[in-house]
């Protein structure tokens, strides 16, 4: 809210210039925008949803006369004498959402004319100079915070006004020229025939004053903030009325407004009341009172405030501050259910009656007053103290533990963390969507859309992780950067929930250049690496089969699972399932990498793992120390020929099954197609490493061991010796 | 030839000698036994007078002594210097670049969470995560913000299309901030209460250079029977200088919030100016850091802690915005981009 500093000086006589003002009510928790200086010096105020009494010079003003000391000097609402009565009759027909209604009929002079120093003001706060009443009525808002509006006599039918309900099918074409649909629980001002005006938000074109009205009833009122809020809401329109009164108004403004707005309107000669005000009121409020208890203070803000104090800093704030006769016994807050403690042995401690003024709508219990209090010097007095700790803190959250040593490996792995937005394009979400099959919740498939996106780029949240990595690899390469290996861990969603998730993509080179030798091409095996040495800082076993993944290339893909130990296969529900699948690795499929923007003809390589299945980031729980072999070991090559398309996990499977307990250790380290293999054979050489713990094997029993797997391939597979 | 002519000629012949083989013919020169100088003119000892012979076999030997030093030493001379260049020859350039290994950034966001993590984890914090759907009532209601609560203008909301199942209540939109997480905690915990809960937070805000429609914060709780607001300023304080360093000044103010009261905001003196007042700070020398104050006995009362025998507070902070005023990473949208150039700038 825009304060003219030379306005508020004239309710304040307050020292010193702009800045020590905006500083002065800063540190009351008013927060400082900006300062405009010049000839008509202007502060903007951010004022926070709680203090609506704030929205206008008055309140600005009383906060600076509590910060300096000052007293605050109302402005003349002497109500000017009335002329003949009009006949206007007012009726609240539902008091929830009006508690209180004022109305006052003006006769409606032409000779009036708005002030230069009002049209200065007006003009300082952001707001044009209309006509004088207008302008009168805007000037009294911007000054006292409360809104009015003033309705053409002479188009108002019955002469009524019935605060009430819209009824079903009511439509208003508002002041902006718009014809808007009411709705039944949106409260109106309505004539004997039809709505002229949406309760607290804007008045009705129909019934606008303009240079033709002779009569005016203005009104002044208190609506109940949730009914406005939800209204303006509704019909998406915002206005200085609505904005003031969905934070809550000073139901007592309502008359002293048309008071004031009498004044200034006989003053610059613009109308002259007829009649007396018309104040309805079926309820009034009774001022709110509460207790407010020394101790209270003390506990709260961990530092004592003297008891002459507390009526020194509330009572510039209009609060009335009663010291209470009953020492010593204490209250709960009324606004708890909850009963008081026992009293202390300590002596007893000052309590007091405080009596909140009706337009501190905020101030509903004790640690409301506590609050004012605290505030009055900006917290500078509050020592900087540190809170106990009483126990040992429980178990922390195993996923932050589990997440930092996903990002230690697969930083360690190479590839650096991106993090890519939870709401991505339907479009960009539809490739993956039908792959929940791989994640760990039962497939239903679907997306989860976003209800009210700001744009069709923030539409769905993701249901994969890769989705955003695939459109940072393709940024990565618009900026002419060759080489990317990105991961994130982060959330994914499905119509069943949301489940973390591990993801990486590669692109690029799998070797860095150097001048020693050329970069060599990333392929399947860089990122099957990167998921094997995941598997391993996290003690699983885990196998890769060719799976058709949606989103994935045929035949440079597969899926990972691992097999559960019967221990976990017992919390399975479906006892048979033994293996769990958790994730994919391979190549992200042309057409979805390149609809993304990576450049067509190169592959972008890909995984994605159920983080939530990798198990806990403790660090070696479940580890027993091997101790050291104490006998050596005998190593045999094997290369054999077995046709092109056995996998290596089958004659692995053989050679294991063969094999006596003493085989340690089996690895591939060549294979082999082209000059001396024939056509559609392929040779695969795996270094056998045996050993025993209990003594030195001889050359003979691992050659029998050697001839068992031999003949043991050759019958499983046809593979022959090279 | 007497024995000095014959020490002169060796001198002459060693320094004539260059390499292993000149030397060793040089010393079979002079010390064959069969056919060497010195062997020679030990014979001839035989025609020279008695009292004259031990004088010259003494100098013989003291020759064949000087010889086989000098042989030694000019030979160990040989050897180093070809030892010397098969090194020169062997050498590589030391200046040439090596050979990278692969190696992964940290996301700078990342380094700064877990800064902030382990801040408050030697402040004897405990860390918990959270949902990022969640329900009405745990995002607002009963954070003291009902409907139709104008703070909840504060956080435009993003909705979920079709409510998703979660165990309580069915989640509704996507968590405006972390401050849920009060209330999940509470939910299922007596106090004493002493966490952060770091995580994603959604609203409805276009991407621009200083608003993300999502970004990150952490949340701070503490409450037990004797937690005040000079408590969490020192907290606040500590934090601060932690993460900024000592030099930067730091401001505690009162501010609002619906589910605290006192609440208050921590400022630090402005990096760009020093705190004289500049554009970066709009002249008043503070730039905000976070939002905190004493939890709201209506907070309490929804988690059913006693709001008489307990008091607490709590914070928020954004990571974004401790990036901005930690790095002076002025566009937000950087942190969303994962541009290779920028993630890489940050520590292994």
């Amino acid at each position: 809210v825009r304060l003219p500093y030379h306005w508020l000086c004239e309710l304040v006589k307050v020292p010193g210039d702009p800045e020590s003002i905006a500083a002065a009510l800063a540190a009351r928790g008013f927060e400082v925008a900006s300062i405009q200086h010049g000839h008509q010096p202007v502060i903007d105020f951010e004022i926070t949803a709680n203090r609506p009494d704030c929205l206008s010079v008055t309140g600005l003003a009383r906060e600076a006369s509590a910060a300096f000391g000052l007293p605050l000097q109302r402005p003349d609402a002497t109500m000017p004498p009335a002329g003949q009565p009009q006949p206007i009759d007012v009726t609240i027909e539902d008091a929830e959402l009006c508690p209180r209604y004022c109305a006052q009929v003006f006769d409606v002079r032409t000779t009036g004319h708005t002030p230069e120093w009002m049209r200065e003001r007006l003009e300082a706060c952001g707001m044009r100079s209309i006509s004088p009443i207008v302008d009168v009525t805007n000037y009294v808002m911007l000054e006292t915070g409360q809104p009015t509006h003033a309705f053409d006599y002479a188009k108002l039918a019955g002469k009524a006004l019935r605060i009430r309900r819209a009824k079903a099918g009511e439509k208003v074409t508002t002041l902006d020229g718009v014809e808007r649909a009411l709705e039944p629980d949106m409260l109106v001002i309505a004539d004997g025939d039809r709505p002229q005006a949406v309760a607290g938000v804007m008045g009705g074109a129909h019934s606008e004053i303009g240079s033709g009205t002779k009569l005016m009833v203005l009104e002044s009122a208190c609506f109940k903030p949730a009914s406005v809020r939800r209204t303006s809401k509704r019909l998406a329109l915002k206005t200085e009325a609505s904005t003031r009164f969905e934070r809550g108004a000073d139901v007592n403004a309502a008359p002293a407004a048309i008071e004031r707005i009498a004044a200034l309107l006989q003053q610059i000669g613009a109308a002259q009341p007829l009649g007396p005000m018309i104040d309805r009121y079926p309820s009034p409020f009774a001022p709110r009172t509460l207790w407010l208890r020394a101790q209270r203070i003390e506990r709260v803000l961990g530092v004592a405030v003297p008891d002459a104090d507390v009526p020194a800093r509330l009572e510039p704030l209009g609060f009335t501050v009663a010291r209470s006769d009953e020492r010593g016994t204490r209250r709960a807050d009324p606004g708890s259910a909850i009963d008081a403690p026992p009293a202390s042995h300590l002596a007893p401690r000052a309590e007091w009656r405080v009596t909140v003024p009706s337009f501190r709508v905020d101030v509903l219990r004790e640690i409301d007053l506590i609050e004012e209090i605290a505030r009055h010097d900006g917290y500078t007095s509050l020592p900087a103290t540190f809170p106990t700790l009483a126990a040992a803190q429980p178990q922390p959250d195993p996923r932050t533990l589990r997440d930092r040593r996903l990002r230690h490996v697969l930083t360690a792995c190479g590839l650096s963390e991106a993090m890519t937005f939870a709401f991505i394009e339907a479009e960009a979400a539809a490739p993956f969507t039908s792959a929940t099959k791989y994640a760990q919740e039962p497939s239903n498939g679907g997306v989860v859309a976003v209800e009210n996106p700001l744009s069709e780029k923030f539409a769905v949240l993701r249901p994969s992780l890769l989705a955003g990595l695939v459109d940072a690899a393709a940024h990565n390469r618009r900026r002419q950067h060759h080489d990317v290996r990105l991961f994130e861990v982060g959330t994914r969603f499905s119509p069943s929930g949301e489940t973390r998730a591990v993801a990486g993509v590669w692109a690029g080179a799998g070797t860095p250049a150097h001048w020693s030798a050329g970069a060599r091409p990333a392929d399947f095996y860089d990122v099957k690496g990167v998921v094997e040495t995941l598997a391993s800082a996290f003690g699983l076993a885990l196998e890769f089969e060719p799976a058709e993944i949606p989103y994935l290339e045929p035949g440079n893909s597969a899926s990972v699972s691992f097999r559960l130990t019967p221990e976990a296969t017992q919390q399975v529900v479906v006892a048979s399932a033994v293996r769990r699948t958790i994730g994919v690795v391979g190549q992200i499929a042309p057409a979805t990498a390149e609809a993304r923007g990576f450049p067509a003809g190169e592959p972008l390589w890909a995984f994605e793992l159920d983080a939530d299945a990798l198990g806990s980031g403790h660090d070696g729980d479940d580890l027993r120390a091997e101790s050291l072999p104490r006998f050596p070991s005998i190593v045999r090559d094997l290369s054999i020929l077995v046709e092109s398309g056995l996998p290596a996990a089958a004659v692995r499977g053989t050679i294991r099954s063969a094999a006596p307990s003493t085989l340690v250790h089996a690895i591939e380290f060549d294979r082999y197609k082209g000059k001396g293999v024939p056509e559609d054979r392929v040779s695969l050489s795996l270094r056998l490493t045996f050993r025993s713990a209990e003594r030195t094997l001889t050359d003979a029993e691992v050659d029998a061991a050697m001839d068992r797997i031999v003949s043991a391939l050759a019958d499983a597979h046809g593979a022959v010796r090279r | 030839m007497d024995i000095g002519s014959l020490r002169q000629q060796f001198d002459a012949d060693v320094s004539g000698a260059a390499s292993d083989a000149d030397l060793r013919g040089v010393r079979d020169k002079y010390l064959s036994r069969k056919n060497g100088l010195i062997a020679a003119f030990m014979k001839t000892l035989g025609s020279v007078a008695a009292d004259e012979r031990p004088r010259l076999g003494q100098a013989a030997n003291d020759l064949k002594q000087h010889v086989e030093q000098a042989i030694e030493a000019r030979l160990a001379d040989v050897a180093r210097a070809a030892a010397a260049g098969d090194r020169t020859a062997r050498a590589i350039d030391v200046t040439l670049p090596g050979r990278p290994p692969l190696v992964g950034h940290r996301h700078p966001l990342t380094l700064l969470r877990e800064r902030v993590e382990s801040i408050f984890l030697r402040f004897g914090f405990l860390v918990v995560e959270g949902p990022e759907l969640e329900d009405d009532y745990h995002n607002f209601e009963a954070l003291n913000m009902p409907a139709e609560h104008p703070a909840r203008d504060m956080q435009d909301t993003l909705y979920l299309r079709t409510p998703i199942p979660a165990p309580g209540r069915a989640a509704t939109l996507l968590r405006t901030h972390t401050s849920g997480m009060q209330i999940r905690y509470m939910e299922t915990h007596q106090p004493p209460v002493r966490l952060i809960a770091p995580g994603r937070v959604y609203r409805r805000d276009g991407l621009d250079l200083t608003h993300s429609p999502m970004f990150s914060q952490v949340e701070g709780l503490v409450v037990g029977e004797d937690v005040t607001l000079a408590d969490l300023k020192g907290t606040l304080v500590a934090f601060a200088r932690e993460l900024f360093g000592a030099e930067r000044g730091t401001r505690f103010r009162p501010s609002f919030f619906p589910y605290t009261e006192p609440s208050g905001e921590l400022d630090i003196t402005c990096a760009a100016c020093g705190g004289r007042g500049c554009g970066m700070c709009k002249g008043t020398g503070w730039i905000e850091v976070l939002g905190s104050g004493m939890v709201h006995p209506a907070v309490f009362e929804a988690v059913g802690y006693d709001p008489e025998r307990y008091t607490g507070f709590a914070f928020g902070v954004g990571i974004e915005r401790l990036a901005l005023l930690k790095w002076g990473v002025e566009d937000i949208r950087l942190f969303y981009e994962n541009d290779l150039r920028f993630l890489e700038q940050f520590p292994l």
